[in-house]
């Protein structure tokens, strides 16, 4: 496949600029870098606090901005536009996922700045985050196509919000209700148990079936979105 | 002469309504075609299965020769530009900040921005932010959206019914430039003067089929009573064969200077409709 990077900078910048100016959509970003600082300044968060922190900034940064862009794109009339340029579907997914994935970055470094975390294997968390932030583009991607109005998208937004941040602390309650073990193959589960690993001295070798539960939420995501998208093309 | 769109026996039928039933046409190499219909006669629903935004229930469309659903692939798009009836724009960008998107995406120069700007006259707006335009701006900034590319087939979903006789006019003649550069129109509308002025050849549209297809000229021709209409000095008004009964007429009332205006009786494309269907167009 051969990709435009011309293409997709275009869409890009454009969504840097519009988004720039959305303050109702991009404050949210202020939401995790507040918790972030206040929890920052109790000093040694357990790494399960942390990651709700982690685990809220791709739900409500990635994830949402990614919906709100979408819909956006959507209520106006603009989506429609781009699929009938020479844009391909991939070109404009990813050109559209670019924006919500480098706030995403930033979000989470300075999260992590502010919680002083400084996990032992670096590059198997960055790993693990990146592919997180990519099942959460999808995610949103995919609300963003069924919802009609950037309203909808923040509503539409916060039941995942609740299981995917907070969802976390289900397994918790697993014992009582054996059928919450399930909540463990959630992909914000997944990250933590990976944390956790990391934590212990793992490396790329012992946390590859987090990595793979994560990389199979990507695939089965993209396919959805995919497939949702090409089917937006047509009335 | 080649042809750019081919219709055969198309139809579209939306649960228990059929938008189309059976349509049938082609559109040459640089011609002006003009869809005309009332409101809800199947304009939009054409426009849509010919850029592959709508499959169809029956019948076949093809558009430069390959069937009109190629156009979902992204290349074969670039020949193709599009004005619907709700294209949109982003509101917090400026102008030319919409425009310099559409020029990235089609691969075309920014210089062509002032270009299309000039052509609905709009080249002072171009800083202006989407938001604060009026409707009739809005209209024009889609319309220099979609051939800021130049392309071969161009989409015209009544492009001009949001704005006044002096924007129209604008439009008109920026239109002609396309035209003259060879470009291919397919335009819908319910203004039958628009109709005349734009257009080779029209067909009228009504309750989903083609109810006739010809130049206006030729239509007109076609549905003319043959008789002009002459005003006396006495204020009365006489209708007058134009074959050689009513030469002799004319020559007497104009040799006693009795006459104050001749008018033809030739049909309007509007009169010629409301005949033909038995429907007005809006
Ligand atoms: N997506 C759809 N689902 C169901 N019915 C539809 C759909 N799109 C169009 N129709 C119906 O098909 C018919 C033709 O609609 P279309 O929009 O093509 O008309 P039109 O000639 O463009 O009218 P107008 O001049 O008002 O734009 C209408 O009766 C409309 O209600
Ligand atoms: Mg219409």
């Amino acid at each position: 496949m051969n990709m435009s990077i011309k293409r997709l900078m275009a869409i890009f910048n454009k969504d840097y600029k519009d988004l720039s100016r959305n303050l109702y959509v991009s404050f949210t970003v202020v939401v995790p870098l507040f918790l972030a600082a206040f929890m920052g300044r109790q000093g040694n968060i357990a790494l399960e606090q942390q990651y709700m922190v982690y685990n809220l900034t791709l739900c409500l940064v990635t994830a949402y901005i990614q919906c709100a862009l979408i819909a956006e794109e959507k209520e106006k009339n603009t989506l429609r536009n781009l699929m009938l340029s020479p844009a391909s579907t991939m070109e404009i997914l990813a050109g559209k996922g670019l924006l919500s994935f480098a706030t995403t970055l930033l979000v989470l470094g300075l999260s992590a700045f502010f919680l002083d975390y400084m996990p032992k294997d670096l590059i198997v968390v960055t790993a693990a985050m990146v592919l997180s932030a990519i099942f959460y583009i999808g995610l949103g991607t995919a609300l963003g196509l069924m919802t009609k109005s950037a309203m909808e998208a923040s509503v539409i937004i916060m039941p995942f919000v609740f299981v995917f941040s907070f969802g976390t602390s289900l397994s918790f309650f697993a014992d009582k209700y054996p059928f919450l073990h399930a909540a463990d193959y959630l992909p914000n589960a997944q990250l933590l148990l990976l944390a956790k690993e990391v934590e212990l001295g793992a490396g790329f070798a012992d946390v590859w079936s987090n990595l793979g539960i994560i990389a199979i939420w990507v695939v089965v995501m993209t396919a959805i979105t995919v497939a949702i998208y090409r089917k937006r093309m047509v009335d | 002469m080649e042809n750019i769109i081919e219709v055969r026996s198309l139809a579209k039928i939306f649960g228990n309504q059929t938008a189309l039933a059976d349509v049938s046409f082609n559109v040459g190499k640089g011609e002006t075609f003009g869809f005309l219909g009332p409101s809800g006669s199947g304009k939009t629903t054409t426009i849509k299965i010919l850029t592959a935004q709508m499959s169809q229930t029956d019948g076949e469309a093809f558009v430069f020769g390959s069937p009109a659903a190629d156009l979902r692939k992204p290349d074969k798009r670039s020949k193709i530009g599009i004005l619907t009836d709700n294209s949109g724009l982003y509101e917090r960008l400026s102008v030319y900040d919409n425009l310099k998107l559409y020029c990235d995406l089609y691969d075309v120069s920014y210089t062509r921005i002032e270009e299309v700007l000039q052509m609905v006259n709009l080249e002072d707006t171009k800083k202006k932010k989407v938001a604060k335009l009026s409707k009739g701006m809005l209209q024009r900034v889609n319309l220099a959206r979609a051939f800021l590319h130049k392309p071969a087939l161009l989409f015209l979903d009544e492009p001009t019914s949001a704005l006044d006789p002096v924007n129209t006019k604008h439009i008109y003649k920026g239109l002609q430039t396309l035209k003259e550069e060879g470009t291919t129109i397919f335009l819908t509308t319910h203004d039958m003067n628009e109709a005349e002025e734009l257009c080779d050849r029209v067909a009228f549209l009504n309750k989903g089929t083609i109810q006739l297809l010809d130049s206006p000229k030729s239509l007109r021709r076609q549905f003319t009573d043959h008789t002009i209409t002459v005003e006396l000095v006495d204020g009365n008004k006489e209708i007058i064969d134009i074959g050689a009964n009513g030469a002799s007429k004319l020559y007497n009332y104009m040799s006693e200077n009795k006459v104050i205006s001749i008018n033809s009786n030739e049909p309007t494309l509007g009169d010629i409709f409301v005949e033909v269907t038995g429907r007005k167009l809006s």
